[in-house]
């Protein structure tokens, strides 16, 4: 796994390609699968789409119909899986490190890992993409079709204007029946947002709600050139600076933004991973995926 | 002193700093964490605005060629050169042009009296390695001249030409006087008119009465001096006196019309010094080689003209680009 970088991240834009390295490296068992291959117990048969895997067609119903058939299996799992991707214009931060990088590019990697993984098991999940103001919601379903969709809008992210706002929020994220499973990719530098609520809300009505909030290694440890000036990019009006003098004072004042987030996560039974673009995204992906010592723990 | 001028062409760093101050401009980058910063002012970067450089160089251009102007640069641009005296003869000039070997080198015509000095003062125009042929009936000069460039002197004397003087004579004495002018000998070649003219340069009145107020010469000899009161306490000089009047210089003394030979010749020598000029004495054959004397430094104006209407052109440029600019 180690041998998987995020750099690997910035050279491709092929997010099929990174999510079989990133997931090969990972191995298997990192889930518990409650089925395995697809399925027990037969439900229908379906036409054959371009991706299923060759193994599920039905080879006497080939030679009898002479077209090819999918045994689709009853599932017992009613996990849905969401993917919530913070695409606002702060994601596009660059790593200062490793060139073509950027946090949108690794949330975006995050998430189809976890996607694959989902259309492995048989899990139906959907794509709830901020960006501009406005959410685009991807309703859940499985299957190697539902991947592909889902791959290319992760693909067509890109990062541009604020997050939405609560009541967009409150429309667009609108699973509530069932169960389900909801892993945020953002960089949580709006805290508390409307985002952070709706994901309380999601995590108080019993869904598994899992947060990964993204930064770059030049943020934490204050690393940014001194030379230029910068501006938010969320933000209109002011030029901001850096020096080695105002080091100090921006890593507390980033300390306490982090340190109030953590603890209203905590607070609010959110489990928050921690991660750097830097670093390996399997490793990453791990942690997000590890079953977390409270909650519905399905995984 | 002209190419003093030159030492200002520093003065085209002004328009470069000009273009390169006025344009600033606000840079940032985008910084996702940058609410955890404090703020501060937008700084102003200088940068180069590549945009106007055409409107630079044009101004500078404009500072070189006013420069330009006002040093009157000289370009050397003669190679070879002949330089033939006025009046000189044609067949003994080609003779020495082929015996010098300078059968492609330019002509150059000059007046015979001023040819040395005029090259002298031209010098730079000559290219390094060009060489002067000097032809004709050049002057001696006082002493010797020092050229940049080898320079080959050949003279042929040529026989001096008559001037002829007009003479008017009105004495009862005519035939003395006639003489006394039929005697001359020398370039001088009078001309006894019987009624005065334009060209009359030297009236001889032998008589009482006044002459007509109209008549003017630029020389009298009056050997009555009745008429001419202002004769009458002029000063002395070679046996004669002298006085300036309206009509022209005067010149009186009792001894004339000159009684002999000496006292003729000696009139006519002082006439002749006072009023024409020496007759040159024609310079021996001589090769001037270069010397490291620096040539002089003449402007010439060679290239004013051009250098005006660069000027010009450039001017109307800088205007054009500018105002596109505004706009």
């Amino acid at each position: 796994m180690a041998s998987v970088s995020s750099a690997l991240i910035a050279h491709t834009t092929n997010l099929d390609l990174v999510i079989r390295h990133v997931l090969a490296g990972l191995g298997q068992g990192i889930h518990a699968g409650r089925e395995r291959g697809s399925g027990v117990e037969f439900s229908e048969y379906r036409a054959y789409a371009p991706g299923d895997e060759w193994r599920r067609v039905d080879w006497k119903l080939l030679a009898r119909a002479d077209r090819y058939y999918v045994r689709e299996a009853e599932r017992d799992s009613h996990v849905a899986l969401w993917l919530v991707l913070d695409a606002s214009a702060s994601m596009g931060e660059p790593s200062r490190s490793i060139p073509g990088l950027d946090k949108l590019a690794y949330a975006r990697t995050l998430l189809a890992c976890v996607a694959a993984i989902a259309q492995r098991q048989g899990d139906a999940f959907g794509l709830v993409v901020l960006c501009g103001g406005r959410v685009q919601f991807t309703p859940a379903a499985r299957g190697p079709r539902q991947l592909q969709r889902v791959l290319a809008k992760l693909n067509a992210a890109q990062a541009e204007g604020a997050l939405p706002d609560a009541a967009a929020l409150k429309s667009g994220l609108r699973f509530t029946a069932a169960p389900s499973l909801v892993f945020a990719a953002s960089d949580f530098l709006d805290f508390p947002s409307p985002l952070s609520d709706a994901l309380l809300r999601l995590r108080h009505m019993r869904h598994d709600v899992r947060l990964a909030c993204l930064q770059t290694e030049a943020e934490c440890t204050g690393g940014f050139a001194a030379g230029p000036a910068y501006r938010d990019p969320e933000h209109e009006g002011g030029v901001f600076r850096f020096g080695a003098d105002l080091r100090e004072g921006y890593l507390r004042n980033r300390e306490a933004h982090f340190g109030a987030m953590t603890a209203a996560c905590r607070a609010g039974d959110l489990p928050l991973v921690d991660a750097r673009i830097e670093q390996a995204p399997g490793e990453v992906l791990r942690q997000w995926l590890r079953p977390s010592s409270y909650g519905a723990g399905r995984r | 002193m002209n190419s003093l001028w030159w030492l200002a062409l520093p003065i085209q760093l002004l328009p470069i700093w000009w273009h390169r101050k006025k344009r600033v401009q606000v840079k940032a980058e985008p910084l996702a964490s940058a609410r955890f910063l404090p703020r501060t002012e937008p700084r102003q970067m200088r940068v180069w605005r590549w945009a106007d450089v055409v409107l630079m160089t044009v101004r500078c251009l404009l500072l070189a060629c006013l420069i330009a102007w006002l040093a009157d640069p000289v370009l050397p641009w003669r190679g070879n050169t002949v330089v033939v005296a006025q009046g000189s003869d044609a067949a003994w000039v080609e003779a020495q042009v082929a015996q010098a070997g300078f059968k492609d080198a330019a002509r150059l015509p000059l007046a015979a009296g001023e040819a040395l000095a005029w090259i002298r003062a031209h010098e730079r125009e000559w290219k390094p390695d060009a060489r002067l042929l000097v032809l004709g009936d050049i002057p001696m000069p006082a002493s010797l001249p020092q050229f940049v460039h080898p320079l080959a002197l050949r003279t042929l004397a040529r026989p001096a030409m008559p001037a002829e003087v007009h003479v008017l004579i009105n004495s009862a004495r005519a035939g003395e006087w006639r003489r006394m002018f039929a005697a001359l000998d020398g370039p001088l070649r009078v001309v006894v008119d019987d009624l005065p003219g334009a060209k009359t340069e030297l009236i001889v009145w032998d008589q009482p009465e006044a002459p007509p107020s109209a008549l003017r010469a630029p020389l009298w000899w009056v050997a009555d001096t009745t008429a001419f009161p202002e004769l009458a306490k002029a000063p002395a000089a070679a046996g004669m006196r002298y006085a300036d009047s309206p009509r022209g210089r005067l010149w009186t003394s009792p001894a004339w019309p000159p009684a002999n030979p000496d006292a003729a010749r000696r009139l006519l020598e002082t006439w002749r010094s006072l009023h024409y000029a020496p007759l040159a004495y024609t310079a021996p054959a001589h090769s001037f080689s270069a010397s490291t004397v620096p040539a002089s430094v003449h402007a010439n104006g060679a290239l004013r003209g051009f250098l005006m209407l660069a000027l010009a052109a450039l001017f109307a440029l800088e205007r054009i680009l500018t105002h596109a600019r505004r706009r």
